[in-house]
């Protein structure tokens, strides 16, 4: 049985002064035990996605299920099933993280004396037993994110929703959230996380999507995704505007990514002086070239037309600096 | 390990976590706790010289010689107004996106939206409680007997219940904590518009026609003739009626608006 299965869900909010389509066309589907990420920018309609799933937003259009059951229908049952630790679910700063995980326990059914027990166990979990009886409003960045991630496992769902887990935190904050969720998925939950920085989808997801302007624009594995592209990335950088522009009659099939062009070719080192001759040729001074296997951050450019904000850019393996 | 999931327990464990965030801000709630009790004291020194023991066998003589008796009331009515921070209570957890989390779990919504009026009712009742014992070490002392103060104590109660369904209609409605605190300050004249300071008999023109039509008149009255009068069965009725309406009209307000707010968007 998927874990969870999208058919072509859309998200429509009407005000009095505009109709907003969050979310147009999104399907794809989640086998049980992996991690599928949602890549996108900030507005892509990933967070409206999570919230539909999570049965606290409805469906404009389409269909979803969670472990076979109907999210429009089975609501219910379905808030059994999962976990949820989103952008905006807030924390209660005023409380200690003891306290916390102790009324979550007492509000999804357990005894006061499961109720402890289970606190003792997610407070070693995410590393917060020293500071269980310090408020909340003390915590760093990092220390409320694992707490929230906490917070999501007190009835041991057997699906958790991140929503841009890791943002905002510094990247050590990040590494150690990281390795607890593919802690998580090694012990057999099934985890569907946004996220916009491509770094992260690369190391965390087993499978992702990358949606873009309320529609799922590509999806598989990071590998295949890299694959599709085809080849190596080869990246010219011009002294001038003058010589981009005219590189780009040369180079036709290049891409402009800022002041350089890109362009995907098989076995691109060893193609790297052709191009350079042709260019030269046309008496364009090329004042670098580099080549790499394509990142996520390609294929996204590849498959949106632009670069997601304050993604790193190309591999530096294999450059090569032409002077 | 078992699962319990009542209705009472996910209610007991929501309002103690709310009375958890009250007591932990007490500068936030003190004031709010004492100004009550400060009034009391502005009213009975400013005005119990003119209304009070010198005035006995005058026509001031309002409350029989014992003008805290009389007074006592109209702290006891404002203080009932604190029962509107449920309103707040609820916006401001709405505002944390705390709300949205409880939204996720299998949550009776009742228990969302009844946790935050059951400590805005519990908190009528510490204030309304805290008054009365100035009010009896002060002099206070009801004709029909100690048994008053429970009377009053019940008035306040259910009345302060009233407000907090209105702030939590108004807190939902404007989304925002400010907006539910600037609605209840539209109640704060109404405590003026009534015999506050004087008998209904004494208000002229305009200020008698608004007292008629207000029900804080007929709760403060209510309150009043067990601390003066006596066993006044039908005005007593009519205070008792008075609060109770106000209350159900305000929680069905609080519970129609709640309705809204849990339905998805």
């Amino acid at each position: 049985m998927l874990a969870v299965d999208v058919k072509n869900i859309k998200k429509t909010f009407v005000t009095k002064q505009e109709t907003v389509e969050a979310v147009k066309d999104v399907s794809f589907q989640v086998e049980q035990g992996e991690i599928f990420g949602l890549l996108g920018p900030n507005g892509a309609g990933k967070s409206t996605t999570i919230l539909m799933l999570t049965t606290l937003l409805s469906i404009t259009k389409g269909e979803a299920s969670i472990l076979g059951l109907d999210i429009v229908t089975k609501d219910k049952e379905v808030r059994e099933k999962i976990g949820v630790a989103l952008q905006d679910t807030g924390i209660d700063n005023l409380l200690t993280g003891k306290e916390l995980f102790f009324t979550t326990c007492r509000l999804w059914g357990y005894s006061k004396k499961d109720s402890e027990k289970r606190t003792m166990e997610l407070l070693e979990l995410v590393g917060l037993t020293e500071a269980a009886d310090r408020r909340v409003k003390t915590y760093s960045g990092g220390m409320k994110r694992r707490l929230d991630l906490g917070l999501s496992l007190v009835h041991s769902p057997d699906i958790l929703f991140l929503d841009e887990p890791t943002t905002g935190l510094d990247p050590g904050s990040r590494r150690v959230l990281w390795e607890e969720i593919k802690r998580l998925r090694d012990n057999g939950v099934t985890i569907i996380l946004t996220t916009q920085y491509l770094e992260e989808a690369d190391e965390l997801a087993d499978r992702l999507a990358i949606i873009d302007e309320g529609l799922v624009v590509a999806e598989g594995t990071s590998d295949e995704l890299k694959a599709s592209i085809g080849g190596d990335v080869i990246t010219f950088s011009f002294e001038n505007d003058s010589d981009l522009k005219n590189a780009k009659n040369v180079l036709n099939d290049a891409i402009e990514d800022k002041d350089q062009l890109r362009i995907t070719v098989e076995n691109g080192a060893a193609k790297i002086p052709s191009f350079i001759n042709d260019l030269n040729k046309n008496g364009i001074i090329v004042s670098s070239v580099s080549a790499s296997k394509p990142t996520l951050d390609d294929v996204f450019l590849e498959v949106t037309g632009y670069r997601l904000e304050g993604s790193a850019g190309t591999d530096s393996s294999n450059e090569l600096e032409v002077k | 390990m078992e699962s319990n999931r009542s209705f009472f327990v996910q209610l007991q464990v929501l309002t103690k976590r709310m009375v958890l965030r009250v007591v932990r801000r007490p500068l936030a709630e003190l004031p709010n706790l004492i100004i009550s009790a400060f009034f009391l004291f502005v009213y009975d020194g400013a005005l119990g010289g003119v209304f009070g023991g010198t005035a006995s066998g005058t026509p001031f003589d309002f409350a029989n010689g014992n003008f805290i008796n009389f007074i006592l009331p109209v702290s006891i009515v404002s203080a009932s107004l604190s029962g509107a921070a449920s309103g707040i209570y609820l916006v401001e957890d709405i505002e944390s996106g705390v709300f949205k989390r409880y939204q996720s779990m299998p949550i009776s919504r009742w228990a969302i939206i009844l946790a935050p009026m059951n400590v805005g009712a519990l908190r009528v009742l510490l204030q309304a409680g805290l008054i009365l014992l100035i009010g009896k070490l002060i002099g206070a002392d009801p004709v029909v007997g100690n048994v008053g103060f429970f009377i009053v104590l019940s008035l306040a109660f259910i009345w302060g219940m009233g407000f907090a369904g209105y702030s939590v209609a108004a807190g939902v409605k404007s989304g925002s904590s400010q907006g539910a605190q600037a609605a209840t300050f539209l109640f704060f004249p109404a405590i003026f518009l009534a015999p506050t300071f004087v008998p209904r008999e004494q208000l002229k023109g305009w200020l008698e026609t608004a007292a008629a039509y207000n029900p804080t008149t007929y709760v403060i009255e209510g309150m009043r003739s067990v601390m003066v009068q006596g066993w006044e069965l039908d005005i007593l009725f009519r205070g008792f009626l008075a609060a109770t309406s106000f209350a159900v009209i305000t929680l069905t307000l609080a519970v129609i608006s709640a309705r809204k707010a849990t339905e998805k968007a």
